[in-house]
């Protein structure tokens, strides 16, 4: 079994007064896409700086491709590539001049640096605005300039801080195609934050939920869904509101745990997809119309916001 | 501890200087300020000096003990000349190391919060001592450049608008070179310290620059004030006074180190 590229466990930070970040414990696994959910102030920049090495833990511990970021951090980030919330590019610099600095620091040749840098400013679409300044380049031009910048030394693991944020349609597809072949094709590690659940959902193999510096949740979506609802729901048109009758004769069914009468028809609580055709012949024999019986799994969406209420887990 | 890894400061200072040098509202009073001091002011009085012989005995009485005393030693059309371009201008030089480096010093460390640029050279894998070194390093060495620079200018027109009254050359004199080499370079050193102390509790740089003035506008008249009497003291008078500010900058760099930390910095980010 490989070592996880990212381990936290019971991970912490008091910031200020107003502010800590407490036993947050997940990992991740070499050429995983781990998605870190959260309102604005849950503590994932806090978490990506502890990750890799801007902030020292005030308690619990971190490894990050096995070093240690409090003591580690310059060996560690020159593995690492960071896309900050704020792209935090130069403006009074070009593309190609924000780039191939940072090759340098990273220990590039400046040859090297610039060929890597026009290739990636190619690659984001930024091939013809690359030698002029960053001042007057658009939103979504520089988060692909800052994307492009975070990959320069093609890292091993990625801290990628709303990659998205202000791109187009087209431009946020091909993110996330490159994300998801960074991951799936390269082997890269990926600790994805992001406010937009759609992209985690279909990226990330797993997420932590944190709320206010707390972790509420680290696993498999799926997972994390069953343990909430451990039914699956299941949408029945019946072309009209289902009779009490009817109600009942659902409930009657093999593997229903529930069922409750709706605008169009009825929602069952059923333990697993197998019970679903059951539940229609059921209906189907005893002549009640079934229009259509579509099973309802939990969207990310719906545990997200189930869990921001959730208590925080409690440390081991 | 691990050696300075010079690639990366060389790369860090390169990147500071290349965006400086495209940033109006920074280059503009480093080239305007110099050049009025070093340049138009002592062509003016140097042209005066050409044109009219002033009687400036009363003022040379006003100085006190024997300061004076090489100044009246000279001709009457040379006196001027020779006391304001050869004495009295040479405290103003000190202005431009003193500011040119405060400008640049704000710019690189407080400079970097205000455009949000800090956090991604945090991620990046450099040292702090190094970071640290190269942004000292970015602002310390345009200041002496420029200083010396300025210097060579003001010679060379002291010199040459005031041949057809001295018919010869009367700058630098050997204290003039104690300031250039020693003084200017500990000055320099000196904005740069309180500059680095100041940005990090600024935000931006103009607030980095208001804090920065009002601890360096005072040094300035100190400065001012005791250089007129320096140029006209011995050499190693001018030496220990360049070295004890020397001492101070170097301690006010110092402490900046020991607070120029990730951990300190990435929480007001």
């Amino acid at each position: 079994m490989t070592s996880p590229a990212i381990v936290a466990e019971r991970l912490g930070r008091r910031l200020g007064p107003d502010f800590a970040l407490e036993g947050i414990t997940f990992d991740a696994q070499p050429g995983e896409v781990v998605a870190l959910l959260g309102p604005n102030g849950a503590g994932k920049t806090t978490t990506v700086r502890l990750l890799n090495g801007l902030l020292l833990p005030g308690g619990g511990r971190a490894r990050v491709l096995g070093l240690d970021p409090a003591t580690e951090g310059e060996a560690l980030r020159r593995r690492t590539g960071v896309l900050t919330e704020n792209a935090g590019l130069d403006d009074r610099l070009s593309a190609l001049e924000n780039l191939v600095f940072t090759g340098r620091i990273r220990g590039m040749a400046s040859a090297e640096a610039t060929r890597r840098a026009q290739e990636l400013l190619e690659r984001f679409g930024l091939g013809d605005r690359a030698e002029r300044p960053v001042q007057g380049a658009s939103t979504g031009q520089r988060r692909r300039i800052a994307l492009a910048r975070a990959l320069l030394h093609d890292p091993e693991v990625l801290f990628l801080d709303e990659p998205t944020s202000g791109l187009d349609p087209a431009g946020t597809r091909d993110v996330v195609e490159l994300i998801a072949s960074l991951a799936r094709e390269r082997g890269r590690t990926v600790l994805l934050c992001t406010h937009f659940l759609g992209e985690a959902h279909r990226l990330a193999s797993r997420v932590v939920l944190l709320a206010e510096g707390r972790l509420r949740a680290f696993g498999r979506p799926e997972d994390l869904a069953r343990e909430l609802w451990p039914a699956l729901a299941v949408d029945l048109d019946l072309g009209g509101p289902a009779s009490a009758a009817t109600v009942e004769l659902a409930r009657s069914c093999a593997g229903v745990v529930g069922v409750e009468a709706t605008a169009t028809g009825a929602q069952a609580q059923v333990v697993d997809r197998s019970a679903v055709p059951i539940l229609v012949g059921t209906l189907v024999s005893r002549e009640v119309p079934v229009f259509a019986a579509v099973p309802r799994p939990p969207t990310l969406e719906d545990l997200y916001f189930a869990l921001q209420t959730a208590p925080a887990e409690p440390g081991p | 501890m691990s050696a300075v890894d010079w690639r990366a400061v060389r790369a860090v200072v390169a990147k500071d200087l290349t965006a400086v040098r495209r940033a109006k509202a920074v280059v503009i009073p480093m080239v305007v300020v110099p050049a009025i001091l070093l340049v138009i002011l002592p062509a003016l009085v140097a042209f005066g000096a050409r044109n009219a012989s002033p009687d400036i005995s009363r003022f040379l009485a006003q100085l006190p003990g024997d300061l004076a005393a090489p100044i009246r030693a000279l001709p009457a059309h040379e006196q001027l000349v020779v006391l304001v371009n050869g004495y009295l201008l040479a405290p103003l030089f000190l202005i431009v190391p003193l500011m040119v480096s405060s400008v640049l010093a704000a710019d690189a460390f407080a400079g970097e919060k205000e455009r949000r640029t800090l956090e991604g050279l945090l991620h990046l894998p450099i040292a702090e001592r190094d970071l640290f070194l190269a942004k000292l390093l970015g602002a310390f060495l345009p200041a002496v450049a420029i200083s010396w620079l300025g210097f060579l200018c003001f010679a060379v027109v002291s010199n040459v608008v005031a041949w057809p009254v001295l018919h010869r050359i009367f700058v630098p004199t050997q204290l003039w070179l104690v300031m250039i080499a020693w003084v200017a370079p500990a000055v320099a050193a000196l904005g740069l310290g309180v500059m680095v102390r100041v940005s990090a509790r600024a935000r931006t740089t103009q607030e980095a620059s208001q804090l920065g003035g009002a601890v360096i506008l005072p040094l300035i008249f100190l400065a001012v004030g005791q250089s007129s009497g320096l140029l006209l003291l011995s050499v190693p008078v001018a030496m220990a006074v360049g070295a004890t500010v020397w001492v101070i900058a170097l301690w006010l760099c110092g402490r900046g180190a020991v607070r120029f930390t990730r951990d300190r910095m990435a929480p007001a980010l």
